[in-house]
């Protein structure tokens, strides 16, 4: 069967914006953490800064420990992580403001790695 | 209409895109949309349920679309849509490559040289799924070029592989493509049996040989009832250079 060479742009237009909608089928976390505990609210923020699994392990560093925060899904390529937190123990704006603390370096300086873009 | 404007103008689009996400626009790194990456994200998916890296969904899906392409029509990705394809073209050109006697790779040294993006395949898997991190950026020219040698480049060593590279592409048409992209190794089984492929009329055809001078990789329409080879990109430049109407056609044919 003759095909018309236009089939052959539409096809690969087709097939990019194809991936481009299939992506969602496809969502799993760059880096997950459970740090026990109950949590009955869940916050997605969009996260600037969280770029890769090792900006995503570092991220979750900054909550280990710290009460109230039942996990943490991270999406780097999205720049987004979904935490669940019991609002007894800690608010948004304490989740936000432990992502934005400046970390220190060696050299003294401090620097602000991630910041909150947006809170949902 | 020469089928190259139309191509050349998807090309364009698709490379724009990309410098316009490098750029740092778009909710996404340009990285997120290599199809490369999904095969990257393979093996830690597997293992963890965790994308390596900076790999996401993105990678995965474009991946299975490529793949999917392929097995229809052939690599028409490399042909119509990579922007690293579409600039080892353009270098091509630039190195004067497809002018008719422009000197080319003997067949069988070209054929040996092809074995190397299988190696290229498997080292960038074996690292990639060993080490849990994309180690090789500093050797993949869609990276180094549209990051503007950003984090994870290696300093001389990634200027020297992005000269050789261009030298190659000035020397040799699609040098990266035919020799090294890992990407077109896997593509490879699913071109070989991709259905739209360019068919020859041996009732018109007159041997004159101005396709196979015309193709990129080097393939040679003039000695095939139909061209299967895992090279071709659908590219259709041997359908333009060809002077007998009819004698090159796109069909559908197993
Ligand atoms: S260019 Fe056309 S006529 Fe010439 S060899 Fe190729 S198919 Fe045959
Ligand atoms: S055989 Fe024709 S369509 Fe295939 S790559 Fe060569 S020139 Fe392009």
């Amino acid at each position: 069967m003759n095909v018309p060479r236009f089939f052959l742009p539409v096809l690969v237009i087709a097939a990019l914006f194809g991936g481009y909608a299939l992506r969602t089928s496809f969502t799993q976390p760059t880096a997950q953490a459970s740090f026990g505990g109950e949590g009955s609210e869940t916050l997605v923020c969009t996260v600037e800064g969280l770029k890769c699994k090792g900006t995503a392990g570092f991220f979750m560093k900054l909550y280990e420990g710290r009460p109230g925060i039942a996990s943490i899904e991270t999406f780097a390529t999205e720049h987004r992580a979904v935490f669940t937190y019991d609002p007894s123990l800690v608010t948004p704006s304490d989740i936000r403001a432990i992502m934005e603390a400046p970390i220190p370096l060696r050299d003294g300086r401090e620097v602000q790695v991630f910041r909150c873009a947006e809170m949902d | 209409m020469k089928t190259r404007v139309l191509r050349y103008a998807l090309l364009g689009a698709v490379l724009v895109s990309v410098i316009y996400l490098a750029l740092g626009f778009g909710s996404r790194s340009f990285e997120a949309y290599c199809p490369f990456g999904g095969m990257e994200a393979l093996w830690g998916l597997f293992q963890t349920r965790e994308f390596t890296c900076a790999l996401g969904p993105l990678n995965l899906s474009m991946f299975l679309a490529v793949l999917g392409l392929a097995f229809v029509a052939k690599k028409a990705f490399c042909g119509w849509a990579c922007p690293i394809g579409f600039l080892s073209e353009l270098a091509a050109r630039l190195g004067g490559l497809f002018r008719k006697g422009a000197r080319r790779p003997g067949p069988r040294l070209n054929e040996r040289l092809k074995l190397l993006r299988y190696a290229a395949l498997v080292v960038s898997l074996y690292f990639t799924y060993r080490l849990g991190e994309l180690v090789l950026r500093g050797f993949d020219p869609f990276y180094i070029i549209f990051s503007g040698f950003g984090h994870g480049t290696l300093g001389w060593i990634t200027y020297a592989t992005l000269g050789v590279l261009v030298l190659g592409s000035l020397a040799v048409p699609m040098f990266f493509c035919r020799y090294l992209c890992p990407l077109g190794a896997t593509l490879d089984p699913f071109s070989r049996l991709g259905f739209v492929k360019i068919v020859r009329n041996r009732e018109l055809c007159t041997a004159c040989g101005d396709c196979g001078a015309a193709c990129p990789h080097d393939i040679r329409p003039q000695e095939m009832d139909a061209v299967r080879s895992r090279d071709c990109t659908n590219c259709l430049e041997c359908v333009d250079a060809c002077p007998e109407k009819g004698s090159l056609t796109l069909r559908a044919t197993l």
